[in-house]
């Protein structure tokens, strides 16, 4: 088996390993934030990031440096941090092994973006189902003020971050980064639409960088072991580093694996996962959570960083990869993704309220062999125009489940429609509409 | 008053934000933790907190799924059925509860201990198939472990199935 | 710093045009003429880019982009009408007829629906979605909106509208994606400012009106553009009949003082007009005592000949007149001439006494013009806004969505002395916007401003040109504030010293500030010398002559404002201008070919005493109702039946006309044209919407017949004559329109004020009155304004009867729980003069010791109110004005 280097999960490898302050000091934790607080200039650490090539792990890849050097310099009232610890892109639960078995380690990421940003405060945006996480931070916190690595004037240093945890309270949509930033503001959670930018015009309209709790947890590590180390795993230049893959589905040993982004599908799913559940062949895979399309076996060779998989004609988005095995009905698989859809469109953009239900009322007539022959016409014409028609990228993201299986398995969509057909006349039509 | 005696969270959750509006969802989960689900009351009271009227309130609250309008049962069983749950047997579970409990989804039971609700990923994929009953985690399901959680927390009120920090893969091989 | 903004050149489907830097890219398409069909845009809110209408192709960019939340770049190339972006506007109708019932037989909103319309436009005929529609049952939100949430097209205007524009908060979405609905909240009967602005607003028929609910067809009704006649802010409202029945108020963006907005009496009072308690025939009083209905020859020919004989054995000062402000200026204005010329008298008045004239008295002495020297449009741009004393939500909805729009938009900073507190709730309070907020004890608004002046003086806040021109005039008031202790105006005002003085801070550095006075101040003993306070302190901060600041009193009924400049007051002759100037003695009687009476005028007061003891005779009276407008010991009834002749021209069968000799029909405004003049001072057309009710005529006919018959013919053709007589007795009258500039304070005027004219009472302004305390135990009980009513005229209108159908007794919950009393519960009010019973409702706003009763309901608490006194000292006749005040008493509650 392949050997592979670890950053993020190496401390709660050890035996024993509690995630403590004590247990985090003595790996070394909080030594990134004492050597740069009063020491480095924050822009350097924001050269030193860009440099490292660390891409945002929330979903988008955006190059997290890059990011902050657009928080205006020279901006007078208060900047914020938020920490993006939402994860509710299904397939995805990396960030909450993070938050609970080495919280510090996301809390000195958090410190040191903030020193580099100028913010003073900083809120973690936790899903309000993540109560354990939340608990287990809100106690690092308090842990970390009273050993004096948060707080007002760390170190002496005249620098000051509050970290505050915040609960959402059952919506994926607050993932999004601007959504996240109404909810944290106590609105509903509704994307604005762009620009304004977070960066000039975010929390409270004011400069604000919101950052995956995966990001942020990368942060001390570039710092104590340099950007051109960072930047020399994967595959350079364009995706660096290791990525905290969440496996889950039809394989023997699903679960969080931390690679560098360079590894294939089959290192994870076959070397680490273990291989398939009941050995028999993969039929399909999602590579980067439920707002990526779907995969075949042809690509289990290709490489997980984001040009590589973005190639391949899907993202590696959230990391979460999720197997499924030869049998299962792929229309069925669609349509449970386009449910999670539907139900959490927030409403605001007509395409995607109206066309998630739509789609969700043809899928379930389709799967319960009550298709009609223009309905695939129909499904593609309304992702058509969902897509890029909507104020953020939920709409993007709700058509790849479908447009991706009518791609690849247009047949099963078929043969579902023509035993439809077969059967017309001899049943009554009974509407399957579930949309509660 | 249902937050009178809970002034110094208040004091503390004000204290965190430079906007009043933003401690809306943190008051909301107060109000539910305290009485099982957020009363008409407890809007009208975050409104005179945060200087809102009880639409705004109202609309925040219906946003968001967790917080409950309408009183529910002592434990709130919700089980994942997004994909990744359902790849690995989350819908036969889900109807194997209904039998159990003799309630169908949405509803609760008569002795108003339990209300059974299906729900959208939990961000526990890899160890599905799952469920949230109030603030736990129980992972890894089967009908066995679901029995006990019930019987157990039918007589205990607690079942030391739920899950503490994430530790999946358990012991992950590194050679 | 420089105001023109930046020009950009766009291209708009091949048009090349120059926008404004800023411009959204949906309105410079509308400015060349290319309308982009849309749902959630709307000129009066911040774009929101929800409904994916107004997507167009812009050139280097690569997804379509929705113009109505972009802004030009220069440069920009933008087409709205190529296959693309049709093709996704047919996209985003289809998805939204997908759930939308298509009930467009039944809706109200059909024929005048943007659904209908982009979909009649590009949708094909042919419907693919086969699906089940997701079903809302129908809601009422309250007594007078209807919700079809089937029909809603998540637009959220409604709920912007709400927001941004009212500052009501009183709609809310209730649940997620496709299954959200617009609802007040959880199920809770609606309660807010009821300005019809969600039915408005919304762009399909989601939100409709039950007063007109399926009476109608949009293109069955004839629309009138008129003016609204209930409160001063006079807005432009359309008036839609069918055939001859009144279907609805609505009002058009763009359009008049209030661009498109409106209040509950505005939108849902309009049946007021049309009730059947309407006087319809001439009445004339029988040997028993009853009315008989009498031909219009009759009745005219038996007042004529009353007139004339009382005039030839008493002389003309043995006839009086009263009208109320709520007539034309046309009506008015043939009034007084009636009087003057006719009659020979200048013993005329109207309701403006009951306390606008105050502020028309402070401002012509001090300012030389009585008008505001300010517009709305400086409202919304103004740095500072002080109210004082206005009750502005609900005395003038109009004007105080001028205010909120300063504040929530333009970033103004609002001060507001008022006697109600900051509490917030469904309906709009603007003190809540208020940066200072100082609660005033009610009646006790005198000591407040002195506070202000005082903060002025003493904080080194006078301006430096002021303290260099007029140095006596700062030392005068220097010393005078000197004399009046912090805490003697704490003690009276409840102020404390460091609230006032930042608030005055405030308003002296505000680069343009606003001030406007309302009913507290005006309708209050010493109302005159108030004003005339606020005016110095104008003086002293250099506010009075600086463009864009400036002072503004309110009028509370629709033509206070004419009803002082037409001449109908006691003091003034039209312009209005003093009884003994001569300049305008001569105008008029040149104008009029005869000359004007020298004989003394009388005001309201004066009227009714010299009719008790029998110096006046005959009253004539034109839609005023002084039994109900003043209390019981007011003597009212005692005069009036002392009269020998009391002629009654009115809509209804009022309390005072039911003691005339004879009754004319009178029109409403909604029967015939002329002018208002809001409280602004912008000249607008009314004009007839329906036809007039029985055998009513326009209150001027009524005067012009008489003349006839009484052998001094004032005639004339049309309203138009009538009008075009008065710019002739008023010079540069009537500008029509809302772009006149307003007058400025008068240069010679006020160097004439600040040097002497100032010494003649400022003893008695700067001293506060010693006020006796309240009762032990008791509470204050004031009449109020409500927002859903203006006077007892909307009391007629059954869609503010649904609204507000009684007067319910106002408390805070303190109150209630202090007392053990419950919302809806009845209690006892008593003090020495009577007792009354009435029920209980909840209202955070009213301060503590104090009560609010709906003056529109007074009949029921009536008992309790003096004129007279003893207590409390802020009732009585005003010895300066005349203004008679007495809304104010103590009582005490029991259970
Ligand atoms: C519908 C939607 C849901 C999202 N959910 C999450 C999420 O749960 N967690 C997250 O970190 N980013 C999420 N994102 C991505 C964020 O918008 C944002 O890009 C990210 O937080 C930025 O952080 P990063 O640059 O560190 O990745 C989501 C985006 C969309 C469009
Ligand atoms: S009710 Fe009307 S205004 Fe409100 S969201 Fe729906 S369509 Fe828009
Ligand atoms: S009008 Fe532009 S998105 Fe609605």
């Amino acid at each position: 088996m392949k050997t592979f280097e670890k950053i993020l999960l190496t401390n709660m490898d050890r035996p024993g390993y509690t995630g403590s302050l004590s247990d985090y000091e003595e790996a070394g934790g909080y030594k990134a934030l004492k050597t740069v607080l009063g020491n480095v200039p924050p822009t350097d650490i924001i050269e030193m990031v860009k440099k490292s090539g660390l891409r945002g792990r929330g979903g988008a890849g955006f190059p997290t440096g890059v990011k902050w050097g657009f928080i205006p310099k020279d901006h007078p009232g208060p900047r914020y941090l938020c920490c993006n610890a939402d994860e509710s892109e299904p397939g995805t639960f990396k960030d909450r092994q993070l938050m609970e078995r080495d919280p510090h380690q996301v809390l000195e990421g958090i410190a040191i973006s903030c020193y580099a940003i100028g913010a003073q405060t900083a809120y973690i945006y936790i899903r309000g189902e993540f109560r354990l996480a939340a608990k287990i931070l809100e106690r690092a916190i308090v842990e970390a003020c009273q050993a004096g690595h948060l707080g007002s004037d760390i170190y002496g240093s005249g620098v000051t971050v509050h970290v505050y945890v915040h609960a959402g309270a059952g919506a994926y949509i607050c993932g999004e980064e601007t959504a996240l930033l109404e909810s944290l503001e106590g609105k509903r959670g509704k994307p604005r639409t762009k620009p304004p930018f977070p960066a000039t015009h975010g929390l409270y309209q004011k400069p604000t960088v919101v950052n995956n709790v995966e990001t942020l947890a990368n942060v001390p590590h570039i710092v104590n072991r340099g950007a051109e180390w960072f930047a020399s795993i994967g595959a350079p230049p364009k995706s660096t580093g290791t990525r905290v893959f969440c496996l889950s589905g039809h394989v023997k040993r699903p679960g969080n694996y931390e690679l560098p982004v360079n590894a294939t599908f089959r290192d994870l799913i076959y070397e680490l996962g273990g291989g398939m559940r009941s050995d028999k062949p993969l039929k399909a895979f999602i590579p980067g959570g439920a707002s990526a399309p779907f995969l075949t076996p042809d690509h289990v060779d290709v490489q997980m960083d984001f040009e590589s998989v973005a190639l391949a004609g899907s993202m590696s988005g959230s990391g979460g990869i999720t197997v499924m095995e030869e049998g299962t009905s792929m229309v069925w698989a669609a349509l449970r993704l386009m449910e999670f859809f539907y139900h959490e469109s927030c409403g605001k953009c007509t395409p995607c309220r109206e066309g998630s239900s739509w789609i969700v009322q043809i899928l379930q007539r389709i799967l319960n062999k009550q298709g009609r022959p223009e309905d695939l016409r129909t499904l593609t014409e309304i992702c058509e125009n969902i897509g890029g028609r909507t104020v953020c990228a939920f709409g993007d993201a709700e058509i790849a489940p479908v447009q991706s299986t009518l791609k690849y398995w247009r047949n099963e969509y078929e043969a579902l429609i023509e035993e439809a057909e077969a059967l017309k006349g001899s049943r009554k039509e009974i509407p399957v509409l579930s949309l509660a | 008053m249902i937050f009178d005696k809970h002034q110094d969270t208040i004091d503390d959750i004000l204290s965190r934000y430079p906007v009043r509006r933003s401690a809306i969802l943190p008051l909301l989960n107060l109000a539910q933790k305290e009485e099982g689900y957020v009363s008409q009351a407890a809007m009208r009271e975050i409104a005179g907190i945060l200087d809102l009227t009880p639409p705004q309130v109202f609309e925040t609250a219906t946003f968001y799924t967790m917080l409950n309008l309408k009183p529910i049962g002592t434990f709130h069983i919700q089980v994942c059925r997004s994909l990744m749950c359902a790849l690995v047997g989350a819908d036969p579970l889900i109807e194997w509860l209904r039998k159990q409990l003799g309630i169908g989804v949405g509803q609760t039971t008569g002795d108003k201990l339990f209300t059974l609700s299906t729900v959208e990923c939990l961000g526990s994929c890899g160890t599905g198939p799952m469920m949230q009953i109030n603030d736990d985690y129980y992972e890894r399901l089967t009908e066995e472990k679901v029995g006990r959680i019930l019987r157990d927390l039918r007589e205990s009120g607690d079942c030391s199935l739920k899950s503490g920090p994430f530790m999946v893969p358990e012991r992950i091989v590194s050679p | 710093m420089s105001n023109t903004p930046n020009m950009l050149t766009i291209t708009i489907d091949g048009i090349r045009t120059q926008v404004p830097e800023g411009t959204l890219v949906i309105e410079a398409a509308r400015q060349v003429g290319v309308m982009v069909p849309h749902f959630c845009y709307h000129p009066k809110l911040a774009p929101d880019a929800n409904c994916r209408m107004c997507l167009v192709e812009i050139e280097k960019i690569p997804k379509l982009q929705t113009s109505c939340s972009t802004r030009v770049a220069d440069g920009m190339v933008v087409r709205s009408s190529v296959p693309n972006v049709e093709n996704a506007r047919k996209w985003v109708l289809q998805l939204l007829l997908g759930n939308h019932p298509l009930d467009c037989p039944v809706c109200d909103q059909g024929g005048r629906c943007d659904l209908q319309d982009f979909s009649h436009e590009y949708t094909p005929t042919v419907s693919r979605f086969k699906e089940l529609k997701r079903v809302f049952p129908k809601q009422y939100l309250g007594p007078v909106i209807e919700t079809q949430m089937n029909r809603c097209v998540s637009c959220m205007r409604c709920v912007r509208y709400c927001d941004e524009v009212i500052d009501a908060q009183a709609l809310a979405a209730d649940g997620r994606g496709t299954l959200t609905q617009i609802t007040h909240w959880a199920g809770n009967e609606l309660e807010c400012d009821m300005c019809g602005g969600c039915i408005q607003i919304c762009p399909v028929g989601a939100i409709t009106s039950r007063l007109s609910m399926y009476d109608y067809r949009p293109w069955m009704l004839k629309r009138t553009e008129t003016i609204c006649s209930y409160c001063g802010d006079g807005c432009q409202i359309t008036v839609q009949r069918k055939n001859d029945q009144l279907i609805e108020v609505n009002s058009a963006l763009g359009a008049g003082r209030n661009n498109g907005d409106l209040c509950a009496r505005g939108y849902f009072g309009y049946h007021a007009a049309v009730h059947p308690d309407r006087v319809r025939h001439p009445l004339v009083r029988q040997a028993d005592g009853s009315f008989a209905e009498v031909t219009w020859e009759e009745a005219l020919d038996r007042v004529a000949r009353e007139l004339t004989a009382m005039k030839a054995t008493h002389g003309a000062d043995a006839i009086g007149g009263l009208i109320t402000a709520r007539c034309t200026n046309e009506d008015l204005y043939v009034f007084q001439k009636f009087m003057r010329v006719v009659i020979g008298t200048n013993q005329i008045d109207s309701s403006a006494r009951y306390g606008y004239i105050n502020g028309v008295r402070a401002l012509r002495r001090v300012q030389g013009t009585h008008r505001w020297t300010v517009r709305y449009e400086d409202v919304a741009r103004a740095d500072g806004i002080m109210l004082v004393g206005t009750n502005l939500n609900e005395s003038n909805p109009i004007t105080a969505l001028h205010v909120k729009r300063a504040v929530k938009h333009a970033g103004a900073q609002l001060i507001t002395l008022e006697s109600l507190l900051p509490f917030r709730s469904t309906v709009s309070n603007v003190t809540t916007l208020a940066r200072h907020h100082l609660t005033v004890k009610s009646g006790r608004f005198a000591a407040a401003i002195l506070g202000l002046l005082k903060a002025v003086v003493e904080s080194d806040l006078v301006h430096e040109d002021i303290a260099r021109e007029a140095p006596e005039f700062v030392q005068a008031i220097r010393e005078k504030v000197a004399g009046v202790s912090w805490k003697a105006i704490q003690a009276q005002s409840g102020l404390p010293q460091a609230e006032v003085e930042a608030a005055a801070r405030t308003y002296a550095q505000a680069g343009r500030a606003v001030v406007l006075v309302g009913r507290e101040v005006l309708r209050s003993l010493g109302g005159e010398g108030m004003v005339t306070n606020l005016l110095d302190l104008l003086i002293l901060t250099g506010h009075l002559r600086r463009d864009g600041s400036g002072l503004g009193c309110l009028a509370e009924a629709n033509n206070e404002q004419g009803a002082v400049e037409m001449g109908a007051v006691a003091e003034y002759f039209p312009g209005p201008a003093d009884l003994h100037d001569e300049e305008s003695q001569r105008t008029l009687t040149r104008a009029w070919g005869q000359a004007v009476p020298g004989g003394a005028s009388a005001s309201l007061p004066e009227l009714l005493s010299r009719a008790k003891t029998g110096a006046i005779k005959s009253l004539f009276i034109v839609g005023e109702n002084p039994v109900e407008s003043l209390p019981g010991d007011a003597d009212v009834t005692a005069a009036l039946d002392a009269l020998e002749f009391l002629v009654c021209q009115d809509l209804f069968l009022t309390e005072t006309a039911k003691r005339a000799h004879v009754v004319f029909p009178a029109c409403s405004a909604m029967e015939k044209d002329g002018t208002f003049t809001n409280t602004e001072g912008h000249v607008q057309p009314v004009r007839q919407s329906i036809e007039p009710l029985g055998e009513s005529l326009p209150d001027w006919e009524m005067f012009s017949a008489l003349s006839v018959l009484m052998d001094q013919p004032i005639e004339y053709g049309e309203v138009k004559e009538i009008f075009k007589e008065i710019r002739g007795v008023i010079p540069g009258y009537g500008l029509l329109g809302p772009a006149s500039t307003p007058p400025k304070a008068k240069e010679n005027t006020v160097a004439q004020y600040v040097k002497t004219g100032f010494k003649e009472d400022i003893d008695r302004r700067y001293a506060l009155d010693p006020l006796s305390a309240a009762p032990e135990g008791s509470m204050t009980l004031r009449l109020v304004q409500s927002l859903y009513h203006s006077g007892k005229y909307s009391t007629r209108a059954k869609g503010l009867m649904e609204i507000e159908g009684e007067g319910l007794l106002h408390v805070n919950s303190r109150e209630a729980r202090r007392l053990g009393i419950e919302e809806g519960q009845a209690v006892r009010l008593s003090n020495d003069r009577g007792q009354a019973s009435v029920s209980v409702k909840l209202n955070d706003r009213v301060p503590d010791a104090v009560a609010w009763f709906p003056e529109h309901f007074d009949q029921s608490v009536r008992a309790l109110f003096s004129l007279k006194g003893p207590a409390p000292a802020e009732v009585g006749v005003d010895p300066q004005t005349h203004v008679p005040v007495w809304k104010t008493t103590h009582v005490t509650m029991t259970k």
